[in-house]
């Protein structure tokens, strides 16, 4: 059996949470994590979050529309994943399992928060939180073009030039076949430049 | 629209556009603050601990599940008095139909061999 480079150093979180200083280049790393989260320690499992909570922010940032429900999606997809953790095959890849987990989960909210709001529609799409003042005037006008895109083809475009997941990928991720994933991207840029093109000619 | 709503279409090879990815990177940046992931983990992690109950694709089917299984059961009770209800009055029918004379029916007179035969010697002592 592998040896595992795991050291805890310090105590940072609630209960017996420690920190572990890891070394991030080793695949097998990652496995020992997974074995020890799976074997019920949590502070593994926080150094899980700790490595894959920004990728899975941009997951669930390109399905939902806001940062709030992104944030919303990642604490609910890693709360699944905690719990589904045993059914989880150590030599699989955790970011992949644990992206489809996210896309899942931005789904569901993008679905409950459409039922929620079905009377009030958005003129446009929420910015990120760290420029809420929206200045830039490219950047205003592709929040429009975007709010305008059909949900999947704003997912993909995001998720394929963003977050640079491969067409397979962006599949596996949203349920649908890679060569829909292609076409979506396709279809995304040529909308977002018409779209934008229209924003940018005197009205 | 929903995700799922828009079909495929024939593919036309694409490259992008440099202008439009740079402009969509800097819309959907993630937050860059070390303070912000730190406090997302351990808000994810305070979940955890406290066990948190989650609403969404996973809890939602169950409790619909539980729903329907209390709708089926409640449904099978009602089904199955009513079937019971309706056999023990088929029952009760056919017993009235046997053994009994049900209240304004029909009155069916059955007169036995014994009075027929009295009634044929009195018909020839007679003549």
């Amino acid at each position: 059996m592998t040896a595992i480079a795991l050291r805890p150093v310090s105590v940072t979180l609630p209960g017996r949470i420690r920190r572990y200083v890891t070394t991030p280049d080793r695949p097998d790393d990652e496995k020992a994590l997974v074995l020890s989260a799976q074997r019920g320690e949590l502070e593994a499992f926080s150094e899980l979050v700790r490595r894959h909570q920004r990728r899975a922010y941009a997951v669930a940032r390109a399905i939902v529309t806001t940062h709030e429900d992104a944030e919303d999606a990642v604490q609910d997809a890693f709360l699944h994943a905690y719990r589904a953790l045993h059914r989880f095959l150590p030599d699989q890849a955790f970011g992949a399992w644990l992206h489809r987990i996210v896309a899942n989960a931005s789904l569901d909210i993008t679905r409950r928060r459409k039922v929620r709001d079905a009377d009030e529609l958005p003129e446009t799409i929420a910015s990120p939180f760290r420029d809420p003042a929206e200045s830039d005037e490219l950047r205003m006008r592709l929040s429009d073009a975007l709010a305008r895109l059909p949900e999947r083809q704003r997912a993909v475009i995001v998720l394929h030039d963003v977050e640079g997941f491969k067409h397979s990928e962006i599949g596996k991720l949203l349920g649908i076949p890679e060569g829909t994933a292609r076409s979506d991207l396709h279809y995304a840029r040529s909308a977002l430049r018409r779209l934008l093109q229209q924003l940018r000619s005197p009205q | 629209m929903t995700i799922n709503d828009v079909s495929t279409p024939h593919l036309v090879p694409d490259d992008g556009d440099a202008e439009l990815t740079g402009a969509l990177r800097a819309l959907y940046a993630a937050p860059e603050s070390a303070d912000y992931w730190s406090a997302l983990e351990r808000r994810i992690v305070d979940r955890i601990v406290r066990g948190d109950s989650l609403d969404s694709w996973w809890t939602v089917p169950t409790q619909w599940v539980r729903v329907g299984l209390i709708a089926a059961g409640f449904a099978l009770i009602v089904a199955g008095s009513l079937f019971l209800r309706s056999r023990a009055e088929q029952r009760q029918m056919a017993y009235d139909a046997v053994l009994g004379t049900p209240a304004g029916g029909p009155t069916i007179a059955i007169r036995d061999a014994q009075t027929e035969r009295q009634a044929t010697l009195n018909y020839i002592n007679g003549r």
